[in-house]
């Protein structure tokens, strides 16, 4: 499909913002790329590269980067929002007075507002006019994308015209676009998953192997997906490219900046020193301060988020609360119940009967 | 609707429909129309197998015979006017009527003659009693001014909430009291079966709608007529909820059928470029002390819920008994049944600006909607699964709005107050346990019961502040815990076949669990139980 009439906007010059813009070029979009820096933007526009968040990589020289955001908001059709959680909603104020019901807002940032648990695509809701919303998640290190590594994402959103028109921009020869009506399902995941992969990074960063990250990987999934499902996420969304894939993908890569935060701490760097070592975000630790914060007031118990939770700030260390981890009561794997917990006495009366003598006997 | 719109409209709709099938059995993957018949006479049919009672059971049963009989050798051209008689008698059901004199003369009489539209009570053992003046009874507060400015800029939706049979006799009252003119609105046929209910149905402005009736076909037909009339600038009442909520709470899981006839018109509207196209959906909330059918609804609420876990425990009383108690406790108690009027929404879920009839954000700032619909060339276009969105997100600010402008009143704050606290006092219990064994005759300190109802009450004097509900004038908005206890203990007395609460001595009992937790339910929403565990909990 050609798409040289069709334009579209990346607001969020980051790296995996600049990766997209990159991508939507190379499929014929003609793109425009906001961001605040006017040294950046320069550097994009003459030397097409991003060197401080993508070093030496070319960019596609149809991107053209601005600083203005009105026209670069009334150039597109549809605008991908790739900007820090902690930003997210000032900037998404600032385009909601410069956008109509018309345009496609879709999230690229996998995180929540720690007070409400909001999502990305429900702040685009809130701050601006649009509807027709929706975010991108997966498996999608940037510099892979950027090298063109065969991968693929998921465009989510209860509306099939979102879905549509945003995979269409994105699809080519390297990425694979998967569609989901379960919006909440991929960002919660996207976002949780960064809490697993700052524990794999701890993990690794303490010189355990395979045995044990798979352990965290797969508990990790455990506990996320039963937050998703909380949220009103759907379980089989856990599963696929938004959840398990892109867990694999952060938590196996020392590309990924919450999983080389996770080995940082791992190697005694405070939180502090670990954020001040990287001029990426990680998105991780705000996302891990909003599980732990609403997860009780959800019911739905998060041992592992915990556990990050206590090491990024409450100055536990990692072995302390690994030893805690592991010290936990032994549990059923599907409904989390001990294994030695006292049995509801079920069934028959003769059952009935015969569970208590044997229960009276110690059993 | 005057009778010569609504012709119009029955003969928009069927071309329509009909239009619809022609256009869509022409598609690949379409319905061909033999299939299309044969769908809603099987159907029909199968309702016939089982809804003896209908009144027009035999002439239905023959008219699909004969539609039968003519679709096993007809030609195509047969099959579309077979087509035609399905969609005509559909139509011809549905008709309302609308007689000017009797509309008059209806919303005068309604008042006084409300409590025999609740059928089953004979009007001359009614009138040996006395009857009440509902008019006294119904308070009409919230934003009264906006919904009348909306009737002059648009088409107004008005949704109420719905617990009662006598939600539509009072909110068509309320309509009537506001000076607006008559709502088109689909009332169930068993409003219809009491020939003097369906004489006052009729004529305020009801089409019939058949809730048996499964067949896509007939759905169709009556989602469109509820479109054209919009479109027609007819204002409509439609129930969001489908039918009386059988849990008490504020109903948050909405049926969005109807509503998405709103969306429709609109783009119709905007097609047809009319001058006021817009349509205002304005939320409403009805309130009651006591409702009429509570006993009815939380029994198959807790039935169809609890399934094995709960057993029903059958108490006979007389309907008539219950509604003379009924109309009397309105009367001797000032009872009063609060009709509160939202903010208006457009049909996307916006806010509108009560003045202009604008939609804006929620910074305050002017949306044009109509970007919302049109392609890139500027021209509006129908997409059903992109207005489905539209429709869910406007029921969800519709959810939104009804807690919003839920009226507390004694008897659930106290109800809720009691019920948490025997909730807390016997938590090895599970909730339906809880219900067939209640406080086990022990009854709770009355002392302790208004302390505790004025720290709920406080919880919810923050969020009336907040705008987040309101609290009823009076006695409760007061925040006097005792005199709010004694007037729920009253009210609580007179009607229901056993009193939800009795006062013995300076201990309070709970009579009637299921009915406790069905007035409870109607605080839910607000997060009170977590906020209020600490309080609630303490031994009492």
């Amino acid at each position: 499909m050609s798409h040289e009439h069709t334009h579209a906007a990346v607001i969020g010059g980051g790296s995996w913002g600049t990766a997209l813009a990159h991508l939507m070029a190379i499929a014929g979009v003609k793109v425009k790329l906001w961001m605040r820096s006017d040294e950046r933007v320069a550097e994009i526009n003459t030397s097409h590269t991003n060197s401080r968040y993508l070093r030496d990589r070319p960019i596609h020289p149809g991107v053209e980067a601005t600083t203005d955001l009105r026209s670069t908001a009334s150039f597109a059709e549809t605008l991908i929002v790739a900007i820090p959680s902690s930003e997210f909603r000032s900037v998404a104020f600032e385009i909601g007075g410069c956008v109509s019901g018309d345009q496609i807002l879709v999230s690229a940032t996998k995180g929540f507002e720690a007070e409400h648990l909001t999502r990305m695509s429900q702040i685009l809701r809130e701050e601006t006019c649009c509807r027709k919303v929706g975010a991108i998640s997966g498996p999608n290190l940037a510099d892979e994308v950027m090298d063109h590594h065969p991968t693929a994402t998921v465009v989510a959103s209860p509306m099939e015209e979102v879905v549509e028109k945003v995979g269409l921009l994105l699809a080519g020869p390297t990425l694979r676009v998967y569609g989901n009506h379960d919006l909440v399902g991929v960002e919660v995941m996207g976002a949780l998953k960064n809490i697993v992969a700052i524990a794999a990074g701890v993990c690794a960063g303490m010189g355990y192997g395979q045995n044990s990250l798979a352990l965290l990987l797969t508990r990790g999934l455990s506990e996320i997906s039963r937050f998703g499902e909380a949220l009103g996420a759907d379980r089989m969304t856990a599963l696929g490219l938004a959840g398990l894939g892109d867990l694999i993908a952060t938590c196996a890569s020392p590309l990924s900046r919450n999983n080389s935060l996770g080995r940082k701490l791992a190697a005694g760097m405070t939180l502090a020193d670990a954020q001040a070592d990287t001029v990426k975000v990680a998105e991780g630790v705000n996302t891990t301060y909003a599980a732990n914060k609403h997860a009780s007031r959800l019911g739905v118990d998060m041992p592992i988020t915990r556990a990050v939770n206590a090491i990024l700030f409450e100055g536990h260390k990692p072995a302390e609360m690994l030893v805690k981890l592991m010290a936990r009561a032994n549990r059923y794997e599907h409904n989390d119940v001990p294994i030695d917990a006292p049995r509801s006495v079920e069934g028959s009366v003769i059952d009935t009967a015969l569970s208590v003598a044997a229960r009276n006997r110690g059993w | 609707m005057q009778n010569a719109l609504r012709d119009a409209a029955i003969v928009e709709v069927r071309s329509r429909v009909l239009e619809a099938c022609l256009m869509q059995s022409q598609l690949p993957d379409g319905m061909p129309l033999d299939v299309l018949v044969n769908d809603t006479l099987y159907h029909e049919r199968k309702r016939l197998e089982v809804d003896r009672k209908s009144t027009t059971w035999a002439e239905d049963l023959s008219f699909w015979d004969t539609i039968k009989n003519r679709l096993g050798r007809a030609s195509d051209n047969e099959i579309k006017d077979i087509l035609k008689s399905v969609l005509e008698r559909f139509t011809e059901e549905i008709r309302g009527n609308f007689n000017p004199v009797l509309y008059n003369i209806a919303t005068r009489v309604l008042p006084r003659a409300l409590p025999m539209l609740l059928n089953a009570m004979s009007p001359k053992r009614l009138l040996q009693r006395g009857l009440p003046d509902i008019s006294d009874t119904v308070r009409i507060q919230g934003n009264i001014q906006a919904i009348k400015r909306m009737n002059e800029l648009g088409t107004v939706i008005l949704t109420p909430t719905h617990v009662s049979n006598l939600d539509s006799p009072v909110i068509g009252w309320a309509i009537y009291a506001m000076g607006l003119p008559a709502f088109t609105y689909g009332a169930g046929l068993n409003l219809f079966s009491n020939p003097v209910m369906s004489l006052f149905m009729r004529n305020l402005g009801a089409y019939r709608v058949d809730r048996n009736k499964t067949a896509p076909l007939y759905k169709d037909v009556l989602k469109e007529y509820a479109t054209v009339s919009l479109e027609l600038g007819q204002p409509n009442l439609f129930f969001p909820a489908g039918t009386r909520v059988r849990s008490g709470k504020v109903e948050q899981r909405l049926k969005l059928g109807l509503l998405s006839s709103g969306l429709r018109a609109y783009v119709n509207n905007l097609l047809k470029k009319k001058d006021k196209p817009n349509l205002y959906i304005v939320p409403c909330t009805l309130n009651y002390h006591l409702v009429l059918e509570a006993e009815t609804l939380i029994e198959d609420y807790l039935q169809r819920e609890g399934k094995a876990r709960y057993i029903i425990l059958d108490d006979e009383s007389t309907r008539a008994r219950k509604i003379l108690n009924f109309t009397q406790n309105l009367v001797n108690l000032e009872a009063r049944i609060t009709v509160h009027i939202g903010d208006p929404i457009d049909p996307f879920g916006n806010q509108v600006d009560p003045q202009t009839g604008a939609s804006i954000d929620r910074h305050g700032r002017e949306i044009d909607i109509q970007r919302y619909v049109t392609d890139r060339q500027g021209v509006p276009v129908h997409l059903p699964q992109r207005d489905r969105v539209y429709t869910a997100e406007a029921g969800e600010s519709i959810a939104r709005e009804f807690l919003k402008h839920n009226v507390i009143v004694s008897t659930q704050l106290v109800a809720f107050t009691l019920w948490e606290m025997l909730r807390h006092r016997h938590r090895e219990l599970d909730m339906y346990r809880l219900i067939r064994t209640g406080d086990e005759g022990a009854g709770t300190s009355a002392n302790i019961l208004v302390e505790r109802v004025l720290r709920v009450w406080q919880a919810l004097k923050a969020r009336d502040v907040k705008g987040e509900l309101h609290l009823e004038e009076g006695v409760v908005q007061s925040g006097d815990a005792a005199a709010i206890v004694q007037t729920a203990l009253r009210h609580f007395g007179t009607y229901h076949a056993k009193p939800v609460l009795a006062r013995r001595g300076d201990r309070v009992f709970s009579e009637d669990m299921k009915l406790l937790f069905y007035y409870s339910n109607r605080l839910r929403g607000y997060g009170l139980e977590k906020e209020l565990e600490s309080v609630l909990k303490e031994v009492s």
